[in-house]
């Protein structure tokens, strides 16, 4: 076979050992030739490329370790699948199967959440925008209500007047849990004393009881210990709620955060070493929670993990369309998925597999998105050997957060297909065409082209 | 005057078994027949009842007829054999009044010391006193008292059924037919298991008789065959579970009667002295007795109104209390699975039978990830152990080792150790524990669900798990004994107080703090409910929250009353008495219920069978339940709905039942609604 032309360019090698930047060796590269037992090939021949896949096994596994982790841990734990997280619904309805309720944190979320049938007082409703007839919905379906300021108390007390009857709510907290940056903005100060007012606003006011707590310390949270500070002042909180005003803590949501198998850019160290497992997170967290509470008082503790339960789910195979040198005789491809699908680009360095196995030393690469923008980039520095056009990189774990914050800017966003326990491939998002981008356009009389003019 | 009335009508159902006022006021009618005997009786308990109140007895103790129906039967006696003149009279009141204190005395020696029923005991000492002081009282005249004559026609029966209806008749000192087919009748209505064991009683003794005194005559009409009738009721169906063997043994005790009813007459009557019902007492109370001496599981825990009642209740009770008093909660969190129970298969054998193992398994069924070479594969090591019970720590030990795993210290059994003594008076002990693991030390107090320290591998382990057993020291490897789990779901069902079975999925269910305090009815508190039955509205209902002698809660509507508590997490509805429609329907609809909200949680209940049958198709299912336990059996099974709701289907093939019925819960106390079958109710005041 002859080969095609190139360019002569001079390569430094760092073959042999595993360098201190955690990079593969030279001739080191992971192949991926098929997800659950599906072809790669296969999946692109029936549903194009690029492809989101998600793997049911391996959500469902994710999901019950760490539930397990938690629920052998202490005794009433309940699971709030995350919507903002991935809120396709075949991933929901997976989450509720399971056992999870739901959190969404809008109106859409909710309203999402109620037509897969999950019923108002399974959905936990948080975030600091609930636009007034959203949460007169959400009260009157019995849907637990996080507080997040003081005027969203007194839209609550509104809703709790007409409907004539008292209305338990939950509190959003913010609190130094040794985390930087402390998401101060969403909730209520615990530390400055902010938290206390507003229950005694809430108690003077007589209309809403106080039934929880949660909180969210930020995310990608890799320090287990955090958690353990998060509950300890929680539970001491939720006890001066109760010798102050009455108000018994039914449940204490620590709300989520946990770590995925992801590689954070900037660390060093591959995710299975830098990353606690979730083992070491529930062991902190019930610890502390056990000691805190007081003999024989075991709330409800609500755990709002996404990502970590989905992420290492989802694969987004892409192919290559074109290769390039740049100017600097950096080797660059560009794929036809780029951070118009993969959000999380911005902040993650994915595992890269490739389809095939492929000849020759790897090189610092660059892998480009389709977009006519300078910022598509999804790795900027990927040691990869000379790829060929139509080689398909598969992008893992990309199963949080990029169904939800994809763009749709320039491109259709592709197909999402989940392979079944039983090996089937479903189809659980169809690719756009024209008319989705079209159907909510209006095009005003006088604008109508007639020939082109 | 009615509750008065009431309680001394009631001493006369007590001679048939029977209890009610109605029954005891038609035997009353049935005594006047014969108005010298009437009168003795009524006189007689009248003064038990008077003299009763003067000494200040209670009048709950008076209201069952317990007390008076002894008295009763002296009074028939005096006046079966007296004239009622002044002197008469008052002799009927003396004697009156001295059986009652002969009752009470005798009373407390038979139920303290040997926990035996009194039955007619007092009346045949009073009688054979009364007769044998009546032999100096020359001024007593001696009358025996003749029925009239119409009451005294056989109509023709053949003799052997004239004498089966005689002998009816002459529990009231009255041996007619007709009184004695009256009699019969009456009994049949209100229970045919009492009926079917008098006929029985009668066959059984008199064919005996026949045989040893080979004259029918005088077997069959003999006065004191009533004797056979008590002692087949009494055996057969009133302190024995209506069975085929309490049948069995009722027949062996009336075979067995004629000894002693013909010793003791011949002895008796040289002084003149009837034998009263002295051959029922010593033979029944004799098997009676010896059965309890062998424990036998025969003898009824709580005697209802009627055989069929107490049958239905034990088989009921039996099905939905399996559990025992000795109560754990699985001492984890989470799902574990039971690797060995009662009775192993490897250790729990001997004095040590009655313990148990658990492991955390995945989804294959495996303990352990990887090769399971290192304690660390092990899904359960490490993992909290929870407390089962609430209790002081009276031993611990945390110093052994881990044990490599499939390497067993054989020395030290049970390793690292916690015992704690449980305030019921026994103990609990819990092995395994992984080194320096333990979090409480000697002398703490513990609640249930305190973490004590985790699971590992120390001591007789060749994997980690967590080994659980109660004994009655506080000594390392004492002897076991049995016990139960309570609030846990075994492979999702829901089980009150039990046993999971090797292999089960079992998972300790804690109470969800809004529903316990739903549940939580207060003294005195009061529930309206709006009621609809088929859809038309009709009275409200007002449930009241009262507290019984025994310190059960329950709901007094004013047509009857629902017994029902709270027990290690679980809400039960004991028990439906008085005939309120309404409460049965909450009764049905809400049997049992966990305390702890899981939706789609669910879990089965049986109901006795009188709650939902009646007619002739109850009558019939009572009597071929007392041959056939397994005959009727009303299977419930309820679930969450949600987290306030829980659905509920009540079932029966053999009495072809099948409803719905579904409980909804306040916000705050109480329930919403209940419906059940043709029933809604729905709360009016709005739980405030």
């Amino acid at each position: 076979m002859k080969r095609p032309y190139e360019k002569p360019v001079i390569n430094k090698l760092r073959s042999g050992l595993m360098n201190k930047f955690g990079w593969s060796p030279a001739y080191a590269r992971k192949v991926r030739t098929a997800i659950d037992g599906v072809s790669v090939d296969e999946l692109c021949g029936q549903f194009g490329s690029p492809l989101f896949v998600y793997s049911e096994r391996t959500a469902r596994r994710t999901y019950r370790q760490m539930f397990n982790a938690f629920s052998t841990r202490y005794p009433n734990v309940e699971f709030g699948w995350s919507y903002k997280t991935n809120y396709l619904q075949a991933i929901c309805a997976l989450m509720h199967q399971e056992g999870s309720i739901a959190e969404v944190v809008s109106a859409m979320e909710y309203d999402k959440a109620r037509l897969l049938g999950i019923p108002g007082e399974k959905i936990i409703f948080n975030g600091p925008h609930k636009p007034m007839a959203a949460l007169e919905k959400a009260v009157v379906e019995g849907a637990v209500v996080n507080v997040d300021n003081l005027d969203e108390i007194v839209d609550l007390e509104t809703v709790a007047k007409k409907l004539n009857r008292t209305v338990h709510v939950g509190m959003r907290l913010n609190l130094d849990a040794g985390i930087y940056p402390q998401w101060s903005r969403f909730g209520f100060n615990l530390e400055s004393g902010q938290a206390l007012d507003a229950a005694k606003r809430i108690a003077r006011g007589g209309r809403l009881k106080l039934n929880g707590l949660h909180c969210h310390i930020g995310t990608f949270i890799m320090d287990p210990q955090a958690y353990a500070r998060e509950i300890t002042k929680m539970v001491k909180f939720g006890y001066e709620l109760r010798e102050a005003f009455g108000f018994e803590m039914e449940s204490y949501d620590i709300g989520g955060g946990f770590p995925s198998k992801s590689r954070l850019k900037g660390v060093y160290l591959p995710p299975e070493v830098a990353i606690p497992g979730i083992d070491e997170f529930a062991e902190a967290i019930t610890h502390a929670f056990s000691e805190a509470l007081k003999p024989g008082d075991f709330p409800k503790l609500i755990i709002e993990s996404g990502r970590a339960v989905i992420d290492e789910a989802g694969y987004l195979i892409t192919s290559i369309v074109a290769a390039k040198r740049l100017a600097d005789g950096t080797r660059a491809y560009v794929a036809d998925g780029g951070v118009n699908l993969l959000f999380t680009a911005f902040w993650y360095k994915f595992n890269v597999e490739l389809d095939r196995e492929v000849g020759g030393i790897n090189e610092t690469s660059v892998i480009y998105g389709p977009l006519c923008m300078n910022i598509d980039a999804i790795d900027e520095g990927i040691q990869l050997p000379p790829l060929k056009r139509g080689t398909r990189l598969i992008f893992s774990p990309v199963g949080a957060y990029n169904n939800t914050q994809w763009l749709q800017f320039i491109e259709y966003r592709p197909n999402v297909v989940l392979v079944t326990e039983s090996g089937e491939v479903e189809i659980i998002r169809e690719a756009e065409d024209i008319t989705d981008i079209q159907r909510r356009e209006r095009l005003p009389k006088h604008l109508e082209l007639k020939n082109g003019k | 005057m009615k509750p008065l009335l009431h309680a001394v009508f009631r001493s006369y159902a007590e001679v048939f078994f029977l209890q009610g006022g109605i029954v005891g006021f038609l035997l009353f009618g049935i005594t006047m027949l014969n108005l010298r005997l009437g009168i003795a009786g009524f006189v007689a308990v009248l003064a038990a009842y008077a003299f009763a109140r003067v000494i200040g007895m209670g009048k709950v103790f008076l209201e069952s007829g317990f007390y008076t129906c002894n008295p009763l039967l002296v009074g028939l006696s005096v006046g079966h054999l007296f004239q009622l003149n002044a002197l008469g009279l008052f002799f009927c009141v003396a004697a009156g009044v001295l059986t009652l204190l002969i009752t009470v005395a005798m009373a407390n020696f038979f139920t303290t010391f040997l926990k035996l029923p009194l039955l007619s005991l007092p009346f045949v000492v009073v009688s054979s006193l009364v007769y044998m002081a009546s032999l100096r009282y020359g001024n007593l005249i001696a009358a025996p008292a003749h029925q009239p004559a119409w009451l005294a026609d056989d109509l023709g029966l053949p003799l052997a059924l004239a004498g089966f209806f005689k002998a009816f008749g002459s529990l009231l000192f009255t041996p007619s037919v007709i009184v004695g087919a009256g009699l019969a009748a009456l009994i049949l209505s209100r229970s045919r298991i009492l009926f079917l064991l008098a006929a029985l009683g009668y066959v059984v003794g008199a064919t005996v008789r026949h045989w040893m005194l080979g004259s029918p005559v005088k077997a069959y009409t003999d006065p004191l065959n009533f004797n056979f009738l008590l002692i087949a009721m009494a055996v057969g169906g009133v302190f024995l579970i209506p069975s085929v063997r309490s049948y069995l043994l009722a027949a062996i005790a009336v075979a067995l009667s004629p000894i002693v009813m013909d010793a003791i007459a011949g002895f008796w009557s040289y002084y003149g002295i009837p034998a009263f019902t002295l051959p029922f007492a010593t033979v029944t109370l004799l098997a009676l007795y010896t059965l309890g001496l062998v424990g036998s599981p025969l003898i009824a825990a709580r005697i209802g109104l009627t055989p069929e009642e107490t049958l239905d209740t034990h088989l009921a009770n039996r099905l939905r209390y399996p559990g025992s008093e000795r109560t754990l909660l699985p001492p984890f969190a989470g799902a574990w699975t039971v690797w060995q129970a009662f009775d192993g298969a490897w250790t729990h054998k001997g004095a040590w039978r009655y313990a148990y193992d658990f492991v955390l398994t995945d989804a294959d069924g495996k303990t352990h990830a990887g090769t399971g070479a290192k304690l660390e594969d092990y899904y359960c090591f490490n993992k909290p152990v929870l407390s089962p019970v609430r209790g002081r720590i009276v031993a611990a030990v945390d110093d052994f080792p881990d044990s490599p795993i499939n390497d067993p210290d054989k020395v030290n059994n049970w390793g690292n150790l916690l015992i704690i003594a449980e305030p019921r008076g026994w103990h609990v002990e819990l092995s395994h524990f992984a080194a320096k693991s333990l979090r409480v030390k000697i002398g703490d107090w513990v609640e249930r669900g305190a973490v004590l320290g985790l699971c590992g591998n120390s001591g007789y382990s060749p994997q980690p798990h967590i080994h659980v057993q109660a004994q009655l020291t506080e000594t390392p490897g004492a002897a076991t004994v049995p016990f139960s789990f309570v609030s846990y779901s075994e492979d999702g069902l829901a089980h009150a107080n039990d046993l999971p079975k090797v292999g089960g999925k079992v998972e300790a269910l804690y109470p969800n703090k809004r529903l316990d305090s739903v549940t939580n009815f207060v003294l005195d508190e009061e529930y309206r409910y709006a009621v609809k039955h088929k859809g038309r509205a009709t009275d409200d209902l007002v449930l009241k929250v009262r507290m019984a002698l025994d310190g059960t809660f329950y709901f007094d509507s004013g047509a009857g009353v629902l017994y029902f508590g709270r027990f290690e997490g679980t809400y039960y509805a004991y028990r439906c008495d008085g005939s309120d429609p309404r409460l049965r329907a909450i009764f049905l609809a809400l049997p049992r219920m966990p305390l702890a909200c899981r939706d789609g949680l669910t879990w089965r209940d049986f109901v006795p069978v009188g709650l939902v049958a009646s007619g002739l198709r109850g009558a019939l299912v009572g009597v071929a339940s007392s041959v056939w336990h397994r005959f009727a059996r009303v299977r419930v099974t309820s679930r969450f709905v949600g987290e306030h709701r829980v659905e509920t289907t009540v079932e029966s093939r053999v009495l072809g039942v099948k409803r719905t019925g579904a409980v909804t819960f306040d916000r705050n106390k109480a329930f919403a609604t209940v419906t059940y079958g043709d029933w809604e109710l729905t709360r009016r005041d709005d739980g405030k």
